[in-house]
């Protein structure tokens, strides 16, 4: 015999399993399309920036073919060597381990030739670290 | 008893004054001594001694040029050459043309503020260092022109100076991040890498290091820091030996109790006395100690200077020629000229 009063006893237990598990639904659909939002912004971002080295890279390499002198041959070394970091770039496996130092290594490259052809080139997505902090310099 | 006096009080600046250098080609053979410093207030002065009253006058003003503080000037070893780093985020150089000062390059490159520059002993290259936590190697071409030979990457913070060995072109850098860090080109094609970390697991710094200078002969280095002490360290005689490779420094002594604020300037003279200046206002000279014990200390004490300027000291260096003279730079907006009597 049931007793009479066994559902109720288990009402907490019922609720409590009910709640969780419509919570587990709910995080598992925000969460995939909080995850879809991120991807297509940060997929977007590095898109951009890989696409702004590209464009550099293929004018400054057509300057070259033109007029092999116009830049000097450090430079030239340079843009040669955005260029395979470019092309190592894993775009299609967004969770290589090289990603990062690849992205950092060219943000070095780019800087090292707008410095040696005197040209005040910025990608506009660049994160700033100056507007993070403007304290006292010392 | 030895005495460090107080030759001449320069005033001029209408900020802190942050550093100073003096003019290698100077203090010998006539010409007078001069320095350049450079202050807050955006600008660079030279000074130059009369040599009958032997006092100092400023010269020139080098302004227009930096929008933001000058942190550091430093001389090419020719003193043809002036480079001046700057928050601006770029480096200047100079070039007196006619006893007149002209910028005839802009170093671009560091994405903010620029603290400090320094010349190899050929004059060949240039280094600078900024808070985006990177040190920049350039190369000097013909026509004035500098190209950006290598950026090293490796400090975790801001960059506070860059040091070249007196005889090898062998970079040093210290930082807000305590290490100091030693810089060589290991191979042939502008591959310069860090051979050399130096911090608290070497018997390091445990805060930031400010400041590095070398003895005369090189095998010495000496460095101060914000944890108020000075640290002597050591090498084989030869910094990069041939075919033997480089030759590793080690922590030789820490010289404690001295300062009670933060010391930010280090300087070796070339007869073996070295200067500190610090955030207590005040100077102290330390040499070789002749009785040290085998345990004991290897530098002592000379002399102190307490109350050598109002406010912080930012900068001691030793003047070239044979009776060497000290000047040193600080917030209170004064430079100081002084004579060691012995």
């Amino acid at each position: 015999m049931d007793d009479l009063f066994d559902s109720s006893l288990n009402l907490e237990d019922t609720h409590y399993k009910e709640g969780y598990d419509e919570g587990y639904s709910y995080g598992l659909d925000t969460g995939k399309e909080e995850a879809r939002q991120v991807g297509l912004k940060v997929g977007f971002e590095v898109g951009e920036e890989l696409g702004f080295y590209r464009g550099c890279v293929d004018i400054w390499t057509s300057a070259i073919w033109f007029d092999p002198t116009c830049f000097s041959p450090r430079a030239k070394t340079v843009i040669g060597q955005m260029e395979e970091l470019i092309q190592k770039y894993p775009l299609m496996d967004p969770e290589n381990v090289q990603v990062q130092e690849i992205m950092d290594n060219l943000r070095l490259k780019f800087k090292m030739v707008c410095s040696s052809l005197h040209v005040k080139l910025e990608y506009n997505g660049y994160p700033k670290s100056s507007t993070e902090a403007n304290g006292i310099q010392f | 008893m030895t005495e460090l006096k107080e030759i001449q009080r320069l005033e001029g600046h209408t900020d802190r004054v942050w550093s100073l250098d003096w003019n290698p080609a100077t203090g010998h053979a006539g010409i007078p001594l001069v320095f350049a410093s450079c202050s807050g207030d955006k600008t660079v002065r030279i000074w130059e001694q009369n040599l009958s009253t032997r006092l100092w006058a400023c010269k020139a003003v080098l302004e227009e040029t930096h929008t933001r503080t000058v942190r550091s000037c430093a001389w090419s070893p020719s003193g043809k050459l002036l480079a001046t780093a700057s928050f601006d985020a770029t480096t200047a150089i100079w070039e007196n043309i006619g006893g007149d000062f002209e910028c005839v390059s802009t170093l671009e490159g560091h994405e903010n503020e620029v603290k400090s520059v320094c010349w190899n002993a050929s004059g060949t290259l240039l280094a600078t260092c900024s808070r985006d936590k990177s040190v920049w190697i350039w190369e000097v071409l013909p026509g004035n022109e500098f190209e950006c030979v290598s950026v090293l990457q490796g400090h975790a913070q801001d960059v506070k100076m860059v040091k070249w060995h007196p005889t090898e072109d062998i970079l040093f850098s210290c930082s807000y991040d305590n290490t100091v860090k030693v810089w060589a080109d290991e191979g042939d094609s502008d591959d310069w890498q860090c051979v050399q970390s130096l911090g608290e697991p070497n018997n390091g710094h445990t805060s930031t290091v400010w400041a590095i200078s070398f003895n005369a002969g090189g095998d010495k280095m000496v460095t101060c820091s914000d944890d108020l002490t000075l640290k002597v360290w050591e090498t084989e005689n030869k910094g990069m030996q041939s075919g033997g490779g480089f030759a590793p420094w080690r922590h030789l002594c820490t010289l404690t109790g001295y300062h009670d604020r933060t010391i930010f300037s280090v300087h070796w003279s070339r007869e073996g006395i070295f200067a500190s200046g610090a955030a207590d206002n005040s100077i102290r000279l330390f040499v070789d100690d002749n009785e040290s014990q085998v345990d004991g200390p290897l530098y002592k004490l000379l002399l102190k200077k307490e109350k050598a300027h109002d406010m912080d000291i930012n900068s001691v260096q030793w003047s070239p020629g044979e009776k060497p003279i000290l000047a040193s730079a600080s917030d209170d907006g004064t430079i100081k000229v002084w004579e060691l009597i012995p």
